[in-house]
């Protein structure tokens, strides 16, 4: 049984702060914690726009005390490394003194049994702060530090958000097919039983005709085949990118498939005399050395799998004999 | 068919990176500019569209709840359109829709991208090392289209240049590039062979909205209204046993569904100018030969002999087009923006001289996402005899 694939999705995305929040932010980073007066009402964290009648509001900043109210918790008990704490916390809602509606944030406690609505709370800054909301967090009132304000800094207009998910997923029946059979040393495909024709991968259905295909479709398919089209990337750097040197993505039409496997990574092979209609021979891992990486239930990398593509010294394949198929 | 329904105002950005606004102060300067224009103002909006590419390229879950407030939208009907690059012109008829549908009189329409917040290339590669991006995925059917109509190599070159002179005429326009040469495009660096850097659209910043408006509000609005006359969407498979990538099937359809309800019969004289969604050059002779404005293997001679040049017999992207600015959600709305500023004579130092009827164009994904529309400075359009 293979096991579930596990992906990481995670950027440093970076938020532009505006006129608003980039003076709350700054604030933050300062050591203080401002809201914005509309229509005499306070709102911290700071609104761009009123949120009443959506107009355009010349900032009326003001500077929050420390203390509010809570009005609503909720009990973490196995916090993520996203988190603030490594140990169980709060998220409350806190009424801050003087605020028109609350904040949510965590409140740092040593169990639920400490938490109640309407409890007092404070404002704890932390000593190390870089303009985020991440800044500080609640504790119960009176058992704080007092904050330490260091004025004189940049103001913050750019901030950086790293947001991650990793999430696990089983391989849909075809698929976990297809990926034993990349480790066993076989490209398999799907024949669909309206149209004859096959898929690699399949996809457990024809998506033409909306029928299912199940195992009995299965067939393997040669590993040599012919370039249907292909581009040389120059590598845009971007976070997560391992890739340095332009390479070859090509389609490779295995022979006794309909569809391509698109995408395929070719490198090793002279840049210079690839060509559509290039006739190849798949050179794999040998067995135990074959490695699955992120074959997942949407993307297909063989970078484990295939070690290289070899010509085959066979004359080149017919661009038009090919023109009917996707490339 | 529902009842008729009109562009009354259009508003933009500046397509430059934005560090000075966030994405709400961003999609809210061109709401506004769109509401001044139309002479109306969020109280008057009866729904709000939003539409924009992927969530992963800003990291923005669900963003139509978080922007309501800069739209002043609380209270009111928010709808996300998503449907890749395609997006800007689906919400586009989106709106267009609920107008017609009878339910809504003024409905705002607001697309947009913020780049600089995060990186397309890596969102679009679903966040993996490796990935070959939009230019990628493009770049070996635009190699089959070379192959198969034999156009040459500086038809692409072409394109780029021509879109970014015309760029030149627009203050909106994220790349000025004042000396922008047939020489300088192929000298720039290759990227996904054969597209050369200069071939592919920038990283923009941008945003940008339309107010349409049901019969009654467009004769009372300010402005000329450019009439939404046709609109169509269709889509296909991006991978499938005898799946053209080249010549769409999608997109052939939806063409002539878009020319039928219009009652277009011959779309290269009948329009007089298009804003296509041309993210890399040689996707200019490939719709218009996929979108049946040129026959099969003769797109290339159209941009070949300049007849897609501003003062052309049928001007594609005068207004410098996504080559020149690619807040990639808000780009097909700009198109379909944009062509109606030309019916509307609204197009200013890129106006192309008597436009009365416009295309307006997008598509997305692995080119099988399709959305356009037809918009026509008359509500029953006079089209040139054809004979």
């Amino acid at each position: 049984m293979l096991p579930d694939v596990e992906t990481l999705l995670e950027y440093p995305y970076t938020r532009t702060t505006g006129p608003v929040l980039g003076p709350f932010f700054t604030a933050l980073r300062d050591g203080r914690l401002l809201g914005i007066r509309i229509d005499g009402r306070v709102y911290c964290p700071p609104v761009e726009y009123d949120p009443e009648t959506g107009t355009s509001l010349e900032p009326d900043l003001v500077e929050m005390g420390s203390d509010g109210t809570v009005k609503s918790w909720t009990w973490v008990t196995q916090p993520t490394s996203q988190h603030p704490f490594d140990h169980p916390f709060a998220f409350a809602l806190v009424l801050l003194d003087g605020a028109y509606r609350p904040i949510v944030h965590a409140l740092e406690v040593a169990s639920p049994d400490e938490l109640s609505t309407g409890m007092r709370v404070s404002v704890q800054f932390h000593e190390d702060r870089r303009g985020a909301i991440t800044d500080f967090h609640f504790v119960p009132a009176g058992t704080g530090t007092a904050r330490q304000v260091v004025t004189g800094g940049e103001p913050v207009t750019v901030i950086e958000q790293l947001i991650s998910l990793r999430y696990r997923e089983p391989l849909q029946p075809h698929r976990r097919r297809f990926a034993q059979g990349l480790l066993d040393g076989r490209f398999i495909g799907q024949r669909s039983p309206i149209s004859g024709k096959v898929s690699i991968p399949g996809r457990g259905y024809d998506l033409l005709e909306r029928v299912e295909v199940g195992e009995e479709g299965d067939l393997v398919l040669a590993d040599r085949g012919s370039v249907t089209a292909f581009t040389v990337i120059t590598p845009i750097q971007y976070y997560g990118q391992k890739e340095t040197e332009p390479y070859i993505r090509a389609s490779i039409l295995l022979d006794g498939g309909d569809t391509p496997l698109t995408g395929v990574d070719v490198r090793g092979l002279p840049i210079d005399e690839f060509r559509i209609g290039l006739r190849l021979q798949a050179v794999w891992w040998p067995a135990g050395q074959r490695d699955l990486g992120e074959i997942d239930n949407r993307s297909v990398s063989l970078d484990g799998i295939i070690e290289r593509w070899n010509p085959t010294g066979e004359p080149d394949a017919d661009p038009d004999s090919f023109e009917e198929f996707a490339l | 068919m529902g009842r008729p329904c009109a562009v009354i105002g259009t508003g933009q950005t500046d397509y430059r990176k934005r560090l000075d606004l966030t994405l709400d102060g961003l999609v809210r300067w061109a709401a506004l500019e769109a509401l001044e224009d139309a002479g109306l103002t969020f109280g008057d909006v009866d729904a709000v569209v939003i539409g924009k590419a992927p969530d992963a390229l800003e990291g923005v879950v669900m963003p139509e709840l978080s922007l309501a407030d800069a739209l002043g939208a609380v209270g009111k009907p928010i709808h996300r359109v998503h449907t890749a690059g395609s997006v800007g012109a689906a919400a586009a008829i989106t709106g267009a829709t609920m107008v017609e549908s009878g339910r809504y009189d003024r409905v705002l329409v607001v697309c947009y991208e913020k780049q600089s917040e995060g990186n397309a290339t890596w969102a679009l590669s679903g966040g993996k090392s490796g990935g070959q991006g939009a230019g990628g995925t493009f770049a070996p059917w635009i190699r089959s289209y070379i192959q198969r109509s034999g156009a040459p190599e500086h038809i692409g070159w072409k394109v780029a240049v021509k879109d970014r002179q015309n760029a030149l005429r627009n203050p909106h326009a994220h790349l000025h590039i004042e000396d922008i040469s047939i020489e300088k495009v192929k000298e720039s660096p290759m990227l996904w062979d054969p597209l050369h850097f200069l071939e592919s659209c920038p990283s923009s910043d941008g945003a940008a909205a339309v107010v349409l408006a049901s019969e009654e509000v467009a004769r009372a609005s300010p402005g000329a209204p450019a009439w939404v006359i046709a609109h169509a969407k269709r889509t296909e498979f991006a991978s499938f046993p005898g799946r053209d990538a080249v010549r769409v099937q999608a997109g052939v359809d939806c063409a002539s569904v878009l020319y039928k309800k219009a009652g277009i019969t011959d779309p290269r004289r009948q329009i007089d100018c298009a804003e296509l969604y041309v993210p890399f050059s040689w996707y200019e002779p490939m719709w218009l030969e996929g979108h049946l404005i040129a026959r099969e293997g003769e797109g290339w001679r159209m941009t070949e002999a300049g007849d897609t040049e501003l003062t052309g017999s049928f001007p594609v992207n005068p207004s410098g087009g996504v080559l020149s600015s690619n807040p990639i959600g808000a780009s097909g709305l700009i198109r379909c923006l944009e062509a109606a500023n030309q019916v509307r004579g609204r197009a200013g130092d890129y106006q192309v001289d008597g436009a009365r009827i416009a295309l307006g164009h997008a598509y997305g994904g692995a080119a099988q996402y399709f959305a356009m529309w037809i918009v026509s400075a008359d509500l029953q359009p006079k089209l040139a005899d054809h004979s």
